[in-house]
C-alpha cells in the first residue's frame, strides 16, 4: 500500500492542479506542497526499503505473476528520491520568481509521477508507459516559454525523443518475444537462456534507446539546441530529473537484465563513454553562453557513467549509481545558480563547479573517486587519466563561465528573488554535506549495486 | 507468414524514416506516426501464439492476448503524442509563417548570431587595465606596420 502512496499523491494533485491556473502563486505552491507530501512518502518508503528490503505488490488486487508488479528496491528509490527533490526545487524556484505558464506546476507533478512510477515499476511495458507520461510532459515542458526559439527546441526534442521511446518499445517486444515474460525480474532470469545473437541486437535497441534519453556522444545532437533554448528551471529539470530516465534505464536494464551483453559490449561501451567525456569537455570549453555549456558538460558527465557501468561489477555498478545522483544534483544547481546574481549565488555555482570538476569540499570528488578506483582496480591506467583530463577540463570550463557570469557581468538577468538564493544555496550546501559526510550514500549505492549482481548468472 | 510481416513492418519504417529526413514538417509528423505503427506491428508480430480471438471459454487454439493489449497502450499513447506534436507545430507556424526546416534553421543561426554579438558587451564591461590596452595597440600598430 505504502508503494502505491507517492504515485497517489501526485496522480490526483497533478489532477487539481491542473484544473487551477497555476500563474496564481497560491496554487503554484500548491503544487510545491504535493510534490513535498510525494518526497516525504517516498523517503518514508526508501527508509521502510533500507530496513526491510525490496518491496513488492501487484497492482489491481491481482494474484503476484499475473497482475502488474510494482517493484521498490534501494536503486529505484535512490533514484525517485533525487528526481523528486532537483523537481521539488525546480518547481519552486519557478514558482519564487514567476510561473510563466497556467500549466507549467501540474506539469511538473506529472512528470514527478511518471519518473517515480518508472522507478518504482517491476514490468518492462509498465516501464515504458510510465517513461512516455514523463516525456510527454516534458515535450510541453520544452516549449515552456513560448517564444519561437523554445518552440523550435521543444520541436527537436519531440521529434528525436520520440524516436528513441519507439525505439524502446520495440526493444520491449522484443525481450517479451525472446523470454515469455514481460516482468522484469523473470525476464533476467530468462535472458541468460537465450541464444547469444537475439539477446545482443535486444540489448543494443534498449542501450540507444537510453542512450538517446541520456544524450550520450553519438546521440547527444539535439540535447545543446534543447537547452539553449529554455528557461533555466526546466534545463535544471531536463537535466537533473529527465535524464535520470537514461541512467537508471542503462543501470537497471545493463545490470540486471543484459549483464553478459553488457559484458560482451564493454569495449564499445568505454569508448562511447571516454569520447562522451573528451568531446563535452572541448565543446564546452568553446561556447560562451552559460546554457550551451552546460549543456556540453552535461554530455560529458554522462560519459563517466557509463564507463563505470561498463567496467562492471559490484564496484562499477555502485560507481556508476554514485555518479548519476551526484551528477543530478549538480546539473540541477549550475543551471538555476547560472541564471541568478550576487554573491550568494556565485558561492553556490562555484560549489557546483567544484563538484562537477572533481575538488575535494563538493559531492562531486565522492563520484570521481568511485570511478577512480574502479579503474585502479581494473587495472586499466587510461581510465584514470581520463578521469583527470575529464576533470581537469570540466575545470577550465566551469570557471571561464563563473568569470563570465559573476566576475564580468553583474547586471542580474531576472529578478533574484530571496526564495530562488535560498533554494539554490540548499541545493549547494547538500552537495557539500555529501562530500563531507560521503558514508551513508557510498552504503547506499554499494548495497543497490549488490542488488543487481547478486542474481544468479 | 513471418517473413510477410516483418517485409511489411521494414517497408513502413523504411518509408518513415524516409519522411523524418524531409524537410517539409508536416512530413517529418507523418513519418512519425508511421513510425509509431511499424512498433505496433512488429509488437503484435512479438505475440508467442497464433490463433482465434481470445474470448474465453474457448476450445480452440488462441492467440496471445498481451501484445494485444500492449499494442493497444502503445495506439493510445502514439496519439496522444501524435496530436501534441501537431499542435506544436501549429504553434511553430503561427510564429515562423512557415513549416520548412530551412526557414526554421536560418531563425536559428539569426539567433545565434545575436547571442554572439552579445558577448562583446560583455568584454567592453570588463575593466581593462593600463598594461592590456597598451599592448593592445602595440600589436594594432604592429600589424599597420606589416600591412604597409
Amino acid at each position: 500500500m505504502m508503494i502505491a502512496l507517492p504515485l497517489a499523491i501526485l496522480w490526483f494533485g497533478g489532477l487539481i492542479v491542473a484544473l487551477l491556473d497555476g500563474t496564481r502563486k497560491p496554487v503554484g505552491y500548491l503544487a510545491v506542497i504535493v510534490l513535498g507530501g510525494a518526497l516525504a512518502a517516498t523517503t518514508v518508503l526508501g527508509i521502510d526499503v533500507h530496513r526491510n528490503g525490496t518491496q513488492e505488490m501487484a497492482i489491481g488486487g491481482w494474484e503476484p505473476g499475473v497482475g502488474i508488479a510494482l517493484r521498490v528496491d534501494l536503486l529505484g528509490i535512490a533514484f525517485a528520491v533525487v528526481s523528486l527533490v532537483v523537481l521539488l526545487t525546480a518547481l519552486w524556484f519557478e514558482v519564487s520568481r514567476d510561473v510563466k505558464a497556467r500549466i507549467f506546476p501540474a506539469l511538473v507533478l506529472f512528470m514527478g509521477l511518471g519518473l517515480t512510477g518508472l522507478f518504482f515499476t517491476g514490468d518492462a511495458f509498465n516501464f515504458y508507459v510510465f517513461f512516455e507520461i514523463s516525456m510527454v510532459a516534458a515535450y510541453v515542458m520544452a516549449s515552456y516559454g513560448e517564444t519561437p526559439r523554445q518552440l523550435r527546441a521543444a520541436l527537436i526534442f519531440i521529434v528525436v525523443n520520440l524516436l528513441g521511446s519507439v525505439l524502446f518499445l520495440v526493444g520491449i517486444a522484443a525481450i517479451y518475444h525472446n523470454t515469455g515474460w514481460l516482468d522484469m525480474e523473470r525476464v533476467a532470469t530468462q535472458m541468460p537462456l537465450l541464444h547469444e545473437n537475439p539477446a545482443i541486437l535486444t540489448a543494443t535497441i534498449v542501450f540507444v534507446a537510453f542512450s538517446i534519453k541520456l544524450g550520450l556522444f553519438p546521440f547527444h545532437f539535439w540535447l545543446p539546441a534543447v537547452y539553449t533554448g529554455t528557461r533555466p528551471a526546466v534545463a535544471a529539470i531536463l537535466s537533473g530529473a529527465l535524464a535520470n530516465i537514461g541512467s537508471y534505464g542503462l543501470i537497471r536494464f545493463g545490470g540486471d537484465i543484459f549483464p553478459r551483453e553488457l559484458q560482451a559490449g564493454a569495449g564499445v561501451l568505454i569508448f562511447l563513454g571516454a569520447t562522451s567525456i573528451i568531446y563535452g569537455g572541448i565543446q564546452a570549453i568553446a561556447r560562451h553562453t552559460p546554457n550551451e555549456v552546460l549543456a556540453y558538460s552535461a554530455i560529458g558527465q554522462v560519459g563517466y557513467i557509463l564507463v563505470a557501468l561498463s567496467i562492471g561489477g559490484e564496484a562499477g555498478y555502485a560507481a556508476a549509481i554514485l555518479y548519476a545522483v551526484i551528477n543530478a544534483l549538480n546539473k540541477s544547481l549550475l543551471f538555476l545558480a547560472a541564471s541568478l546574481r550576487g554573491w550568494l549565488a556565485g558561492a553556490a555555482f562555484a560549489v557546483g563547479a567544484f563538484s562537477v570538476a572533481g575538488v575535494p569540499p563538493a559531492g562531486g570528488f565522492f563520484g570521481k573517486m568511485a570511478v577512480f578506483q574502479v579503474g585502479l582496480d581494473d587495472r586499466r591506467p587510461w581510465i584514470v587519466a581520463l578521469v583527470f583530463s575529464g576533470g581537469a577540463l570540466s575545470f577550465v570550463y566551469m570557471f571561464q563561465l563563473y568569470r563570465a557570469r559573476f566576475w564580468i557581468n553583474e547586471e542580474a538577468d531576472e529578478a533574484t528573488t530571496r526564495g530562488a538564493l535560498g533554494l539554490v544555496v540548499v541545493i549547494a550546501l547538500a552537495i557539500v554535506a555529501i562530500g563531507v559526510f560521503p558514508e551513508p550514500l557510498l552504503a547506499l549505492s554499494q548495497q543497490a549495486s549488490a542488488l543487481l549482481s547478486e542474481r544468479p548468472p | 507468414m513471418t517473413l510477410l510481416i516483418s517485409l511489411t513492418i521494414a517497408v513502413i519504417f523504411g518509408a518513415a524514416a524516409y519522411l523524418m529526413l524531409k524537410r517539409d514538417l508536416i512530413r517529418v509528423i507523418t513519418g512519425m506516426i508511421l513510425l509509431g505503427n511499424a512498433a505496433n506491428l512488429f509488437i503484435m508480430a512479438a505475440g508467442l501464439r497464433r490463433g482465434r480471438a481470445p474470448i474465453v471459454p474457448s476450445d480452440h487454439d488462441l492467440s496471445d492476448p498481451l501484445v494485444q493489449a500492449m499494442t493497444l497502450t502503445a495506439i493510445v499513447i502514439s496519439f496522444g503524442v501524435a496530436t501534441l506534436v501537431l499542435s506544436v507545430v501549429y504553434r511553430v507556424y503561427d510564429s515562423h509563417h512557415s513549416v520548412d526546416l530551412r526557414r526554421l534553421s536560418s531563425a536559428e543561426a539569426a539567433q545565434a548570431k545575436i547571442d554572439d554579438q552579445l558577448l562583446p558587451t560583455e568584454r567592453s564591461a570588463r575593466v581593462e587595465t593600463a598594461e592590456e590596452t597598451e599592448s593592445e595597440l602595440e600589436e594594432e600598430s604592429m600589424l599597420e606596420g606589416t600591412r604597409r
